[in-house]
């Protein structure tokens, strides 16, 4: 009897020792996102300041390279083992929210003294709304605009970067000097994300968006590249260049035009050896609608977390942190209200101004849960027309029969 | 009780247990995934039921699907041009190549044995080097047919529609061409000195001693090179994302790569699956003659 009895002291203990323990236990959270593999990002570094300023909450955070960030969450959460923070590109982001993936944070951010949502920028909050509810935060944005070397610019007799993609054209003609390998534009039109990103905002001008990708102002501007590839006045690997490769024949002065957006800056600052400036993307007439591609991450709590308290206090603090996404990170934050700070480079502070303005008309690619399918319809379009294999119109108009499929 | 152990040490049972484990093997390893592959085409995935075995039947939906799309016509254009040139390409010069290091001369089986480097490189470096030699504007290849006079102007391999396939295969057919050629020596090795000596004093000349001597009696080897090479050529991914990602607009997409697009970046996993199985149907053509050929050697 005593022998029981000991053994039933002992569970007991036993018992309370683990009925304690929570109260002493640490949180922990889980965060993926793609910082922080070659140098300090914004993800690795706030998710570690974070775990050492907090004794009660674990901050547990992985590197995923980019091309795996998708498939790895969505299997991770097909096994039940989803991370409780991921930092999805924003394309992305409607894939999982649209199916109830992620954790709805509508009223926790209404609640919040830290968040406001007013602050964001318009097209970086729809990226992450779906169906009226808030279920991320924009992590940062950026955009695309056209960079011209100012120097070739003197050297042609013009004086003004170009306003209309018809000017583009006209300029890329006189700029265009074969006996010195310089074209007069380069873009990136490849067969992937990068080359909607550069499209979709044509398509937006003429008036459409990503349900409605068959416009004459769309078709117009595709006759326009397709003529700047066809003439040389722009390379033929427009076709197969990503849009960091595309800009660096334009720091290495074989291109005097080049279609991109903020994070060339510091390497154009530090490569290129003449003078050159960003102007807004142009558009289809004088004086036209504008748009612009919309760039950047967001951050997302998935909805299986165990701890959605401690993981938005995670958020919230990533958010406190926002102004010092540029001056550390050089990353635009989504929001109005963050001034950033003159850098004393003349010509970055100038090419910064210039995108903070093209924020303004900068549209996101969706938000639809099956974004990549259309984007593919947009990209094999262009790809189509550029390459003469069709009539941009027809391209487009087959484009649309595939993106009515997915709509409908 | 002991028989039947002794029957399990020595004797039907131990063939049986043999075979069986060798079978598990097979099935567990590659049966298993295969029929998942299988399962999968039929069904409707989304990421829900990611992680689940039964999911909506949906019949052949999918199937139909795929072959609606605009660019399948276009895809199993690519993927017939890219295995025939490929494998055409692989074994005329591969075989040309066996049959030069073939003939004695000093550092012959020296040299072949380096021509095992290509076939050693992953298939992304090749990829990437091809990358640069392939380029349009600054590519070696267009800088030497230049200044050969071939061509005036700039061929962009990897962004003209009419070349861009034609890149990814002659990619393709220096990283399997070493292959080829090795396999296609041991072959040659094989065959006994003396009947190309007694052709020689019956007075039959050298494209007849080939025509007459080496192929018949390298026929089940060319039918085990020519299956592997379809096998290894409908396998290649390697060289798509680094050379030209199935761009301009698909004129370089083969089924293989197609399928993992489908799956992996449009997030399609049945549609993934459903062209894998529709490749796999193929490679399994090539499996029975492949099979056929080598059941030859083994008889004889």
């Amino acid at each position: 009897m005593q022998f029981v009895k000991l053994g039933l002291l002992a569970g007991l203990a036993v018992g309370a020792l683990v009925a304690a323990a929570p109260a002493y236990a640490q949180v922990t959270l889980k965060v993926w996102s793609i910082d922080g593999n070659d140098r300090p990002g914004i993800a690795d570094t706030f998710s570690k300041e974070f775990d050492d300023a907090n004794d009660d909450i674990v901050v547990e955070y992985r590197y995923i390279p980019f091309d795996e960030l998708v498939n790895e969450t969505l299997r991770a959460f097909a096994t039940g083992n989803a991370p409780d923070i991921v930092s999805f590109d924003n394309p992305d982001f409607a894939l999982f929210s649209s199916r109830g993936a992620m954790l709805d944070i509508t009223d926790r951010v209404a609640n919040s003294d830290i968040v406001s949502k007013a602050e964001y920028f318009q097209g970086p909050l729809n990226s992450v709304t779906w169906d009226g509810k808030l279920f991320g935060l924009p992590k940062y944005t950026d955009t695309i605009g056209i960079f011209y070397n100012k120097d070739m610019f003197a050297a042609a007799g013009l004086t003004e970067p170009p306003t209309t993609w018809a000017q583009v054209v006209d300029y890329a003609e006189k700029l265009t000097d074969p006996a010195n390998n310089v074209y007069g534009a380069t873009f990136s039109a490849r067969a992937g994300e990068e080359g909607t990103f550069q499209f979709l905002p044509i398509i937006q001008m003429s008036g459409g968006d990503a349900n409605k990708v068959n416009t004459e102002g769309a078709a117009e501007v595709l006759d326009l590249w397709k003529q700047m590839i066809d003439n040389g006045w722009a390379s033929r690997d427009v076709l197969s260049l990503g849009q960091w490769d595309s800009t660096g024949t334009f720091n290495a002065g074989n291109a005097a035009m080049a279609i991109s957006g903020p994070w060339e800056i510091d390497r154009m600052v530090e490569d290129a050896k003449f003078d050159w400036g960003v102007a807004l993307l142009p558009t289809i007439t004088e004086g036209g609608e504008r748009s612009s591609a919309l760039g950047g991450f967001n951050w997302g709590i998935m909805s299986t977390t165990q701890h959605p308290d401690e993981a938005f206090r995670l958020l919230e603090y990533y958010v406190s942190q926002e102004d010092r996404l540029f001056p550390e990170f050089g990353n635009l934050p989504a929001r109005g209200d963050i001034a950033l700070p003159v850098t004393g480079v003349e010509k970055k502070d100038a090419a910064l101004k210039v995108f903070q303005e093209q924020l303004q008309y900068a549209r996101p690619r969706g938000p639809h849960p099956e974004w990549q399918k259309i984007s593919k319809a947009i990209y094999d379009a262009m790809q189509q027309a550029l390459t003469g294999q069709m009539s941009s119109m027809d391209a487009l108009n087959q484009a649309q029969a595939t993106i009515d499929t997915i709509f409908n | 009780m002991s028989r039947f152990f002794n029957a399990l040490r020595d004797g039907v049972g131990f063939d049986v247990l043999l075979v069986g484990a060798a079978l598990l093997f097979l099935l567990a390893l590659a049966g298993a995934p295969l029929l998942y592959n299988v399962l999968m085409s039929f069904q409707q995935v989304d990421m829900f039921t990611l992680g689940v075995l039964f999911r909506p039947f949906v019949g052949f939906d999918n199937y139909v699907a795929v072959v609606r799309q605009p660019e399948f016509w276009l895809v199993t254009r690519n993927t017939l041009i890219f295995v025939f040139g490929s494998m055409t390409g692989q074994f005329v010069l591969g075989f040309a190549l066996a049959l030069f290091f073939a003939q004695k001369f000093p550092g012959a089986a020296t040299i072949r044995g380096l021509f095992l480097v290509s076939w050693v490189m992953p298939g992304l470096v090749v990829g990437a080097i091809w990358s640069w030699i392939l380029a349009g504007d600054f590519g070696v290849l267009n800088v030497i047919l230049k200044s050969l006079g071939i061509i005036q102007a700039n061929v962009f391999w990897k962004s003209d529609p009419n070349f861009s396939i034609w890149a990814v295969i002659i990619a393709n057919i220096w990283l399997g061409l070493a292959f080829n050629m090795l396999l296609l020596s041991v072959g040659l090795a094989a065959i006994p000195r003396d009947l190309y000596e007694a052709a020689e004093l019956d007075g039959a000349n050298a494209f007849q001693r080939f025509w007459t001597i080496t192929l018949p009696m390298m026929r089940s080897t060319i039918g085990a090179v020519l299956s592997l090479g379809l096998i290894g050529t409908l396998q290649q991914f390697d060289l798509f994302p680094a050379l030209t990602e199935g761009g301009p607009a698909n004129t370089s997409n083969v089924a293989g790569y197609w399928s993992w697009q489908l799956s992996f970046q449009l997030y399609d996993f049945a549609k993934g699956a459903t062209v894998s199985v529709m490749m796999f149907v193929l490679v399994l053509f090539a499996s029975i003659v492949y099979v056929r050929s080598t059941r030859h050697e083994v008889r004889g």
